[in-house]
Order: structure tokens, then C-alpha cells, then sequence
């Protein structure tokens, strides 16, 4: 309890029992003190929060939180998020996973919580690679990349995961990495609080199967904040524009905030139920419509 | 290593020894993960060295502590710790399955000149007096403890030339 009696949480207060079984090293252990942090300033107690993952090393995240958690399906992160804040809109809805969980298999869903502007944190921790399974290649893997599944060099271009979701419309798109600790909190804190869809994707080095460029060391060779560059977040088409060198360099910090957030799919709903149940007969006789006279 | 959102030229002498506190809360903190995650990967040792720097934040810990409650009582604190970031705790990613003791230790080591190298450049911006002298109290313990830290990695026999690329950490399957 603070001196004005409001309660005020701690990152710790968010932290469970559970011991992360993630590769010592690993990026990921970055970024869930990155979500402690974030989390402790939004201030809202563990038990209002739905921590909802895939499947992959980076989805055993909610576990090591003291929100609900629900490491679910690989690649149904999403519309399982979905189903949670539209039965309980007041929660404060997160979804994580890989690159795989979210733009191999689960890449269908992602246009369509952007269309419907679902009230959602979707944090992606981008390694390239298929962690959990032992290192194949994963949508976001560079081309040439030689794994177990690619012994001569991947023959794909990577997917963008940046540019894809500011194609399709999403209202705040942002980068993190744990090159920049304070970066990575303020911004998870910030798509947080965004009225809407909001993306981070996170550079999260595999310290067993990524390669030596991916590392600590490598990431901040390339890194660059964007609020250095003097980038509105504002302007989507430069946004987009800066997206573009995703692999080559990385820019951290928020590349698109919507100054205008559209109304979210929960409040649509929200004004459409309020609109319909006004000739609707009370509740008590809804079985009367039923049963014919 | 960082900070968010302190005012260092306005600290007054009861938020920079709530400040101290935290950066010790946080290293004791990131150790003991240290020595759960060496326990989980089968590296007793390191595991071992990590509980003995638990401990020594602690201690650190409870004497800055006694400290502030003899000058302040339980006055409210207005620092939190999400206003720091790694500051003495060693980075997240300086552990790795199987390490050595002496590359925990030299892990350790690098934590303390980072802490020190923290209070070196957070001087210049402290205008009060007293918090002045505390930081450069805290700049010379971060000394002392590079000191017994390294005063532990003399103790060490040789390495037996294995590194960590010798083992295969395996993530577990789902
Ligand atoms: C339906 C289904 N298909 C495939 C798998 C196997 N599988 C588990 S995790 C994973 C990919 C993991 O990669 P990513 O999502 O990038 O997470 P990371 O481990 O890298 O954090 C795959 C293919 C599965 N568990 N379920
Ligand atoms: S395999 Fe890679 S992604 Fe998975 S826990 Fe280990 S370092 Fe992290
Ligand atoms: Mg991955």
C-alpha cells in the first residue's frame, strides 16, 4: 500500500513460483522481466490479466507470471486470446509466442483480430528459429540460413513480420529487444495501454540454436531507436517505410500508434447488444417466445 | 544496465538509499535465478558460487536497509524498483548450462564493474551533499566486492579446458 492508500504493484508481485526450464541465456528471460515491469506500472492486479500463449519455448511465458495463464495450442494463441476478452471484456488480454507459433502456423489469425481491432497485446519473441524443437527453420529465418531442415540454405524469403501486420491495419506496431531493457518495458507498457490491437515484436536471441549475429552483441550492432531518427509514430506510410529494413537493422521502439484508435470489436459489440436489447422482452420471458399459445 | 524516470540531480538522501536497496534487492534477485536455472541444468558448482553472491547481496542488502530505517523509520518510499534495470545484477544473459565456476565468477566480476561504473556516472549529476557521499561510499564497496570476487577466482584450480560447447543443452520436448 502507497502512503495515499492505493495499492501499487511491484514487478515482483508478477513474477510466480514456477522456474523458467528456458536455456540460461536465452532471450527470453529478457523479456518477461521486460512484462514484469510494464505490468507492475499499468498497476492491475495479476488475477485481472489473461496471459494467453501457443506453443514453443517463448509461449512457457504466461507460467512465469501470476496472471491467468494458458499455454494453449501451437498457433492458437489469438483466437483463443479473442474468446477470452469477449467473454470478459474488463481483463486485460495478453498474447505471446514465437515466430513460428504466430507467423507459420498461427499467421491466419492475425488479420483478423487486426480487422476487428481486438483489445490485445501480441508480443512475438523473434528468434528465427523453431526453438522448442530443436532448431529448424522458422518463417523469419534469413535466407540461406542452414539448419537440421535446410542443410544447403533456406530458399525463402522471411516474412516481415513487421510490414505484415502494418498491412493489415493494425493500430500500434512496435519493436523491442533486450539490447534496450527500459526501451522494451516502456513499450510493452504502451501497447498495453493502446485502445486496441497492438503488436510487439521482440528480437529475442536462442542462445543454443541462433546464429552468432542474432546474439546480445549482434543486436546491438544493428539497433537504432527510432525516436533517434526523429520518426512519427504517427505517419503510417513512413512507418511502413522504416519496416522494410527489418533483418538489416534494428529499430526499436513504437514504428506505428493509430492517433485515432478506431472503436474495438468489444465495443461494436457492446453498442450492438445495447441497441437490440432495448425492445427485447425481459429477460424472465425470453421463454415465453418459445412456447406457442 | 539502466534507469528509468530517477532524478538524480534532485535525490534526496532517503530515495538514493531506497535506490541502493533495490539494486540489491535486483542482483540478489537475478543470482538466485542464477543458481535455480544452474540447479535445472545440472551445474552444481556454479549453482553454488551464485547461493554464496546471494548471500553477499543480502547482506549488503540488510545493512543499507538497517541503515535507512535508523535515519528514516518506514517513511513511504517514492523509488521503485521498475526505475531499475540490471544495475548490479549481472545481464540476464551472462549465464550459460554448464558453465565453469570461474565463468560464473567472472560473470559475477563483470556485474561488479558495471555497478561501479554506474555510481562513477551518476556522480557528477548528485547536488546533494550527503547523497554525494553515499555513492561514493557505494562506488568504493563495488570496489571491495570486485576484490572478493576475484580474491575467490584465485582460489580456483586450473580449467580443465572443457567450455560450455563441449555439452548440448537439451530444451525440453512438447
Ligand atoms: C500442431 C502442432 N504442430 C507442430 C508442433 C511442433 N512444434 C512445437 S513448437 C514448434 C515451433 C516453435 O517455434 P517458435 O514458435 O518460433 O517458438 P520458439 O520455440 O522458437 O520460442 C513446433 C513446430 C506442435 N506442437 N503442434
Ligand atoms: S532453445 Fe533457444 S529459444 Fe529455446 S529456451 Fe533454449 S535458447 Fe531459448
Ligand atoms: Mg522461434
Amino acid at each position: 500500500m502507497s502512503a495515499t492508500g492505493t495499492c501499487e504493484y511491484q514487478p515482483k508481485d508478477y513474477k510466480s513460483d514456477l522456474k523458467p526450464i528456458w536455456c540460461p541465456g536465452c532471450g527470453d528471460f529478457s523479456v518477461v522481466q521486460g512484462i514484469y515491469r510494464a505490468l507492475a506500472a499499468i498497476g492491475r492486479p495479476p488475477h485481472e490479466i489473461a496471459f494467453v500463449s501457443g506453443i514453443g519455448c517463448s509461449s512457457r511465458i504466461p507460467g512465469y507470471t501470476t496472471a491467468y495463464g494458458f499455454n494453449s495450442v501451437h498457433g492458437r494463441a489469438l483466437p483463443i486470446a479473442q474468446g477470452i476478452k469477449m467473454a470478459n471484456p474488463e481483463l486485460t488480454v495478453l498474447a505471446a509466442g514465437g515466430d513460428g507459433d504466430g507467423f507459420s502456423i498461427g499467421g491466419g489469425h492475425i488479420a483478423h483480430l487486426i480487422r476487428r481491432n481486438m483489445d490485445i497485446t501480441y508480443i512475438v519473441m523473434d528468434n528465427q528459429i523453431y526453438g522448442l524443437t530443436k532448431g529448424q527453420l522458422s518463417p523469419t529465418s534469413q535466407k540461406g540460413r542452414v539448419t537440421c531442415t535446410s542443410r544447403f540454405g533456406s530458399l525463402e524469403e522471411p516474412v516481415n513480420p513487421l510490414l505484415y501486420v502494418l498491412a493489415y491495419g493494425a493500430g500500434f506496431v512496435a519493436q523491442a529487444s533486450p539490447t534496450d531493457l527500459v526501451g522494451m518495458a516502456a513499450t510493452i507498457e504502451e501497447a498495453i495501454r493502446y485502445p486496441g490491437f497492438a503488436f510487439v515484436n521482440i528480437q529475442s536471441p536462442c542462445v543454443t540454436y541462433g546464429e552468432e549475429a542474432q546474439q546480445i552483441k549482434g543486436l546491438k550492432a544493428i539497433s537504432e531507436t527510432l525516436a533517434s531518427l526523429g520518426h512519427n509514430p504517427a505517419d503510417r506510410l513512413a512507418a511502413m517505410d522504416l519496416a522494410q529494413h527489418y533483418g538489416e537493422k534494428l529499430h526499436l521502439g513504437v514504428f506505428y500508434r493509430n492517433p485515432e484508435p478506431p472503436p474495438t470489436y468489444g465495443d461494436l459489440v457492446k453498442e450492438r447488444q445495447a441497441l437490440l436489447s432495448k425492445d427485447a422482452p425481459p429477460k424472465e420471458r425470453i421463454l415465453d417466445l418459445f412456447i406457442k399459445k | 544496465m539502466a534507469t528509468r524516470g530517477i532524478d538524480f540531480a534532485n535525490l534526496s538522501l532517503k530515495d538514493a538509499l531506497d535506490l541502493a536497496i533495490l539494486i540489491e534487492d535486483e542482483a540478489q534477485e537475478r543470482y538466485e535465478d542464477f543458481a535455480a536455472q544452474m540447479d535445472q541444468h545440472r551445474t552444481p558448482e556454479a549453482a553454488k558460487f551464485f547461493r554464496y553472491m546471494v548471500e553477499n547481496e543480502a547482506k549488503h542488502g540488510r545493512e543499507l536497509t538497517a541503515r535507512r530505517l535508523q535515519l528514516f523509520g518506514d517513511a513511504p518510499r517514492s523509488v521503485t524498483p521498475a526505475m531499475i534495470f540490471d544495475v548490479e545484477a549481472p545481464d540476464f544473459d551472462a549465464a550459460r548450462a554448464f558453465m565453469t565456476p570461474r565463468k560464473a565468477m567472472e560473470a559475477a566480476l563483470a556485474s561488479e564493474v558495471k555497478a561501479h561504473a554506474f555510481f562513477v556516472a551518476a556522480l557528477p549529476a548528485l547536488k546533494d551533499v550527503q547523497v554525494r557521499a553515499l555513492f561514493e561510499e557505494l562506488r568504493e564497496e563495488e570496489l571491495e566486492h570486485q576484490h572478493l570476487v576475484q580474491i575467490e577466482l584465485a582460489k580456483l584450480p586450473p580449467e580443465s579446458g572443457l567450455s560450455e560447447e563441449d555439452f548440448v543443452d537439451e530444451p525440453a520436448p512438447q
